[in-house]
């Protein structure tokens, strides 16, 4: 979607509202299938299961075992919802072919209107047992709240994400907000100004850039204003932005910042709090689309007439601020592409987190089992980090090692999985 | 009639990746009315969803091993596959795990999944066409394909070397 808008600027090419109706549309179905996979693949392990709990049961698995084959059936059901919404839209549910330079290359019929009206009532029930699942599991475990709140998962950062005119939380489109870590709007810009606010930070050790805020500058991996670390994806999202703009969504919203204490929440787990909140957003925004009388109409695409030239587009992935930024030649070839995906923008904060976190849990003379390191492990699985988008390489799975050192620098145990030969 | 899915795997534009998806369109319209030939790009949930429906499926990929000659073709079945369940990203649920979530989901999934997996060179570069070894395996794997599926058994052209 980020290279659907970044075309549209190549281009000069304005699409027409329809055509912007059912981007959106296409968009809030993909948010409800990823924060769907994510919060029952990826966080509910830790939460339903437990952190310690038995590796072999700590998984998407051992979760619908817990919760019931109902429920599991539930998840795959609203799962394939979203995606054959995004597939009727564009052709195939993921790498979809509907996007060109001004619009869409096909409207909706009524028809297709009415079942994707229908999947979207049954994503705002599901969106709402599933915060109430999390209150059940999590919310109400004295234990996990402590968790969620406590020091080892805090760290106080900037936040950055895309607003509409009122400052409400929007995936498809606006201005990017940036707050700072007591909440204060320092920020506020389009997205074709990001080379204005971002600049990039290189370290020996690691093929993937260190993005930073350019006016705050790189103060190396520290928290806080001096800082210019900062942090995107849902709660990002929820601390840069003053609200949601449907009403389920934002009564979920205010819920969430009375528990965890205020605004801004610099609190890591509740990425994934944030996550169903915005899960509750994209299911009421993809019904009230759904039944947007101009959703149907066919005017969805403006042909371009200008010669292409440059052209920024920025969206809300599921994990972050996407930017893409492309250069062409007057046939609309590209020369020049510059990519800063979501998990490049939290790439300082992941490894800030991941060490706050080691430090905190590993303690001498104590036993470094399978469970503490998941807990660490915990600390960026709040991200929902893809390192394959984020480095452009594809290693399909994902090589982890942790050194212990004892007081004088000296490796003392080492872990590791799926390094390089 | 029992229901067939052919699935390529592979991303199409990043040369010996798309060796699935070629496979794929060698086999058009060479199969019967009950096979169903798919080309996709994805990968664990995903391919979940477009396995449901079917009583037997077949998926090519491509794969690396270390020592590997390319264009080697290679049958795995499932149970050969490391599972790392809890995974980091969404980006990152098997294809193992997502199928167990099926099956005790009661999905209807396929009795039989075969997996012809083709030793590939070059998967780091943009480019619609395969490596000179690994295109003379395209139509020599489609061939397989068709035996297998007249003959219900089937042979392959070398050993994965596997770690």
């Amino acid at each position: 979607m980020a290279s659907c808008k970044a075309t549209d600027a190549v281009y000069h090419a304005d699409p027409p509202p329809a055509a912007k109706k059912l981007r959106e549309l296409f968009y809030c179905a993909h948010m409800n299938h990823s924060h769907i996979a994510h919060f029952y693949a990826l966080a509910a392990p830790d939460f339903v299961l437990g952190p310690m709990s038995d590796p072999a049961q700590r998984n998407i698995l051992g979760v619908v075992a817990k919760v019931g084959l109902q429920i599991g059936g539930e998840v795959i059901k609203h799962r394939a919802y979203a995606q054959s919404i995004q597939a009727t839209i564009g052709g195939k549910a993921t790498h979809p072919v509907c996007g060109l330079p001004g619009g869409m290359s096909k409207s909706i019929t009524e028809e297709e209107r009415k079942d994707f009206e229908e999947k979207a009532k049954s994503l705002v029930e599901f969106a709402k047992f599933s915060i109430k699942l999390f209150n059940d599991v999590v919310l109400s475990n004295k234990e996990y709240l402590a968790l969620i709140t406590g020091e080892i998962y805090t760290m106080k950062s900037y936040y950055m994400g895309l607003v509409d005119n009122n400052n409400r939380v929007n995936f498809y489109d606006g201005n990017l907000r940036l707050v700072d870590p007591d909440g204060k709007e320092v920020a506020k810009f389009r997205p074709a100004e990001y080379l204005d606010y971002i600049a990039e930070h290189t370290e020996p050790w690691s093929y993937m850039k260190f993005p930073f805020l350019k006016k705050v500058g790189w103060k190396g991996f520290t928290e806080g204003k001096d800082s210019g670390v900062y942090r995107v994806s849902s709660l990002a999202r929820l601390n840069a932005a003053e609200g949601m703009a449907t009403p389920l969504a934002q009564a979920e919203y205010e819920r969430l910042y009375q528990t965890l204490g205020g605004k801004p929440v610099h609190a890591t787990l509740a990425f994934h709090w944030a996550r169903l909140v915005e899960l509750l957003y994209a299911a009421e925004r993809l019904l009230e689309l759904c039944r947007d009388k101009e959703i149907t109409s066919p005017e969805v695409r403006t042909i371009p007439t200008a010669t292409p030239d440059e052209g920024v587009g920025v969206v809300e992935a599921p994990r972050g601020v996407l930017i893409h930024h492309y250069k062409t030649d007057e046939k609309g070839i590209v020369q020049k592409v510059n990519l800063i995906v979501a998990t490049a923008h939290n790439y300082p904060a992941m490894n800030m987190s991941i060490k706050k976190a080691a430090q905190s849990l590993i303690k001498k003379g104590q036993e470094v089992s399978e469970g503490l390191l998941n807990m660490v492990e915990m600390a960026f699985r709040a991200y929902d980090p893809c390192m394959a988008c984020a480095t452009h390489t594809l290693p399909g799975q994902m090589p982890l090692e942790v050194v212990i050192h004892d007081s004088q620098g000296n490796v003392i145990d080492r872990f590791t999985q799926h390094l390089p030969s | 009639m029992m229901k067939v899915l052919v699935l390529g795997l592979g991303n199409p534009i990043l040369t010996d990746d798309g060796v699935g998806p070629h496979v794929a369109k060698e086999l058009e319209d060479k199969l019967d009315e009950n096979v169903t030939i798919m080309e996709a790009s994805l990968a664990g949930l995903n391919v979940l969803d477009l396995l449901v429906g079917y009583d037997r499926a077949i998926i090519i990929d491509s794969i690396k091993t270390r020592g590997g000659k390319a264009g080697q073709i290679y049958r795995l079945d499932l149970g050969e596959f490391e599972v790392t369940r809890h995974a980091v990203s969404t980006h990152g649920v098997n294809l193992v795990t997502a199928l167990e979530l099926g099956k005790m989901l009661g999905l209807d999934l396929p009795h039989k999944i075969d997996i012809l997996a083709i030793e590939v060179a070059e998967t780091d570069r943009f480019g619609e066409e395969c490596t000179p070894e690994v295109a003379r395996a395209i139509p020599v794997c489609a061939g397989m394909i068709i035996d297998e599926l007249k003959a219900g058994g089937a042979a392959c052209t070398g050993d994965a070397a596997f770690d």
